[in-house]
């Protein structure tokens, strides 16, 4: 019997116009997010190397290490992040890394193309946000009030079947049509991949698959709430109706509330308050610093090396306490905003996901290494990357360096030294998150998607038991 | 027909049926009906035909009272009786997209039949009149009439010892309408017990064994049609609306 019910309406949606339409639209559109995402990441791949070997470049001709005073990394592009792009439009991909200070990073990519950071990429997430929502209600709007409508349900009901039956078998055989085709086309936009180049590691191929997975699950929410709305409907207008001003809720009004609520709850100092802060420390800092070096005693010696000597090692120990100082002030700063940020942003997250599609944002973002943390990610590795090339610069000049150093060059007419192999400079290398920490930090995503699925599922079994089928 | 072989297939047990808006529709139904009899509701819009009928498919509890269907109620055990239950609808809707063959394979199986032929669904679809060159149409290009056709192919293969008709020769051109009268008593000699409502006076004495005149939900009157076979039953139904100070109807014809 259920299996008569879900052959009928396979059936039923393959042969209506709506359905071909709706595929059809989301074949190209998805086709599309590949095309686009697998041209860009090659761009940017090119970019990236481009800037690499600029770099590089940069230190050709540099004869003394002291000479070299900071490095330029880069965030290296993911091809997962090409599909679903998260945040990594949004941050700085990019840094200047001196030995000490404070790290910035600058020149997003919507930075540099404004028109993408208004409009935003078509990338798979957006797909599943906006057009497999639409796509699911629109085939399960109708569901119920549909067949009421059209008339064919009372002569349904008046057959020995339970109404769960005949709920259960509408809703697998919406949910299958609705998933294969899903996976075919993305099936397909992941055939483009490799014709375009664009080769994907085994384990970003189960990233992507988790993310496809996330997607479907959303995918069955919507169906699961549209058939609830639409067996509490009379009418297919009203439900409809219904069902889109939840899908605008959900999708464009509930996360940006969630994010207004959580800048209410916790007061972050912005980064100018901040900057402001800092500057003035450091004015103070330095006021300190210019009244002992105007304390400061030379030896008296002929021996113009030994004076230059002893002034060296005072300038190194009053720098150190300074800059010691500096860091010391701006790690609490930055700590406290840092801290606050996360709290607020923790906030949002939470109130964010009673939408689920926060949680699929969320979700498919984490799984491609884009989600909101990349930027302390980034952060932090280029913080460490600072220590390792203070470390570095350190042994190759035997100096402090980074901190208030007076070097003067004397002509000692020793012979000409050979230029500094650039190439030894410590590389960054970006580490991305293990797929493990990945799949764990989304498991409250995809056990709220679940749980959404659950609820409406049952949701629209109790309202289609009391529903009206005259 | 012999007495014992007579078996009551529908029953009305003091059906009463009180909508939330206080509207009466049933008040204190009662009938049987046996297989190879036919019973036929007439009265005017509002009556309480339709509700009497989406009783028994469970469709509407009923407020006190029972209906039952082989002697099973139908709000207590729906699925049972609904098994016994073939249902047509004064104006039968299918599904657009698919072909009456489709359709007909379908309602079929949902009606527990898995085993049924095409040229079984062929040979019910011209029995009710549907000619071979339509059964692979498209049943959003049926007339309503066609539709009406395939509704009562649908009941026919259903095979269920019941059979209700809502108003089932609405939509059928004269010569299907006649038609539609042998097919009734074909299946009444089948041995099927056979409630139908109706607004077609003529009709209804031609086919049925039994006549109610119902009105707010009461039978004005109940008569074997072999006792009302020399009256005029057009001019019994005025005069009892008459009496009940009611506006007649006898649209819908
Ligand atoms: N959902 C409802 N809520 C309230 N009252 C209703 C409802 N459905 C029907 N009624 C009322 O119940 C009464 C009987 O209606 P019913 O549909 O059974 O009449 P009918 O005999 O089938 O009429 P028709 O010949 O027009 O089909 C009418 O007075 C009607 O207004
Ligand atoms: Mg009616």
């Amino acid at each position: 019997m259920l299996k008569t019910l879900v052959e009928k309406e396979i059936r039923e949606i393959l042969s209506s116009t709506k359905f071909i339409y709706t595929f059809i639209v989301c074949l190209v559109l998805i086709l599309l997010s590949f095309y686009s995402g697998a041209v860009n990441y090659k761009l940017n791949v090119t970019h990236w190397e481009a800037a690499n070997a600029e770099n590089l470049r940069s230190f050709e001709g540099i004869k003394e290490w002291y000479r070299v005073t900071e490095n330029r990394i880069f965030l290296p592009p993911q091809p997962l992040a090409t599909l679903v792009s998260g945040v990594s439009n949004d941050i700085g991909r990019t840094a200047n890394i001196e030995p000490s200070g404070e790290i910035v990073a600058d020149d997003s990519r919507y930075n540099e193309e404004p028109a993408y950071a208004y409009f935003r990429f078509i990338d798979l997430e957006f797909i599943f946000l906006v057009v497999l929502a639409l796509f699911a209600i629109m085939l399960g709007y109708d569901a119920i009030c549909g067949e009421k409508e059209k008339g064919p349900l009372k002569l349904c009901l008046s057959n020995a079947i339970p109404r769960t039956k005949f709920l259960l078998g509408k809703f697998i055989g919406s949910f299958a049509v609705l998933s294969v085709s899903l996976i075919v086309s993305i099936g397909l936009g992941s055939l483009l991949l490799p014709m375009l180049g664009v080769f994907l590691s085994s384990e970003e191929w189960l990233r992507l698959a988790l993310i496809v997975l996330a997607g479907l699950l959303y995918f069955g929410l919507f169906l699961a709430m549209s058939i609830m709305v639409s067996s509490m409907a009379q009418r297919t207008a009203t439900s409809f109706l219904i069902l889109l001003i939840i899908w605008i809720g959900s999708t464009l009004i509930l996360p940006r509330v969630a994010v207004l609520l959580s800048g209410r709850a916790v007061d972050v100092p912005t980064v100018d308050e901040l900057g402001y802060q800092k500057a003035m420390y450091g004015t103070e800092q330095w006021k300190e610093f210019m009244n002992t070096l105007g304390n400061y005693e030379a030896i008296d010696n002929d021996n113009m090396e030994e004076v230059m000597a002893n002034f060296n090692k005072f300038m190194d120990s009053i720098s150190i306490a300074r800059e010691d100082k500096m860091n010391l002030y701006r790690s609490r700063l930055n700590e406290q905003r840092y801290n606050a940020e996360l709290e607020r942003s923790q906030i949002a997250f939470a109130l964010a996901r009673i939408s689920p599609s926060a949680s699929l944002s969320l979700a498919t973002s984490t799984l491609a290494g884009t989600s909101p943390n990349l930027k302390d990610k980034f952060y932090q590795q280029a913080k460490n990357y600072q220590t390792s090339l203070k470390e570095f610069l350190s042994g190759k000049t035997g100096m402090n360096v980074g901190g208030g150093m007076m070097i003067i060059e004397l002509d000692d007419g020793s012979p000409e030294k050979d230029p500094i192999d650039p190439s030894e400079i410590p590389q960054f290398v970006y580490e991305t998150e293990s797929l493990s920490t990945s799949v764990k930090d989304t498991l409250p995503d995809f056990a709220l998607l679940i749980l959404f699925n659950c609820i409406f599922i049952s949701g629209a079994f109790i309202s289609f038991n009391r529903y009206d089928a005259r | 027909m012999l007495e014992n072989n007579k078996q009551v297939i529908l029953e009305a047990i003091n059906l009463t049926k009180k909508y939330d808006d206080g509207v009466v529709a049933l008040d204190n139904l009662n009938f049987q009906i046996c297989n190879n009899e036919i019973f036929a509701m007439l009265g005017g819009n509002g009556a309480g035909k339709t509700t009497t009928i989406n009783i028994f498919l469970n469709l509407l509890e009923p407020t006190s009272g029972d209906a039952k269907v082989c002697g099973v109620s139908s709000h207590i055990e729906p699925l049972t009786v609904k098994q016994n239950l073939a249902y047509v609808s004064e104006n039968v809707m299918l599904y657009p997209n698919f072909t009456a063959l489709q359709n007909l394979d379908f309602f079929t199986q949902l009606g527990g039949r898995l085993d049924v032929s095409k040229d079984e669904y062929r040979e019910v679809l011209m029995r009710v009149g549907l000619a071979e060159q339509v059964h692979n149409k498209k049943l959003k290009s049926f007339s309503k009439g066609m539709r009406q056709k395939c509704g009562i192919a649908i009941a026919i293969l259903k095979d269920t010892k019941a059979i209700l008709f809502d108003e089932p020769t609405s939509g059928l051109d004269p010569k299907a309408g006649y038609e539609f009268i042998r097919l009734l008593n074909d299946l009444k000699d089948e041995g099927k017990a056979v409630l139908m409502s109706t607004h077609d006076i003529f009709r209804a004495k031609e086919a049925a064994d039994t006549i109610a005149i119902m009105n707010e939900g009461k039978f004005l009157m109940k008569e074997k049609a072999s006792t009302l076979f020399d009256k005029d039953l057009e001019s019994l139904y005025m005069q009892y609306m008459a009496v009940h100070g009611l506006k007649p109807t006898t649209e819908g014809v």
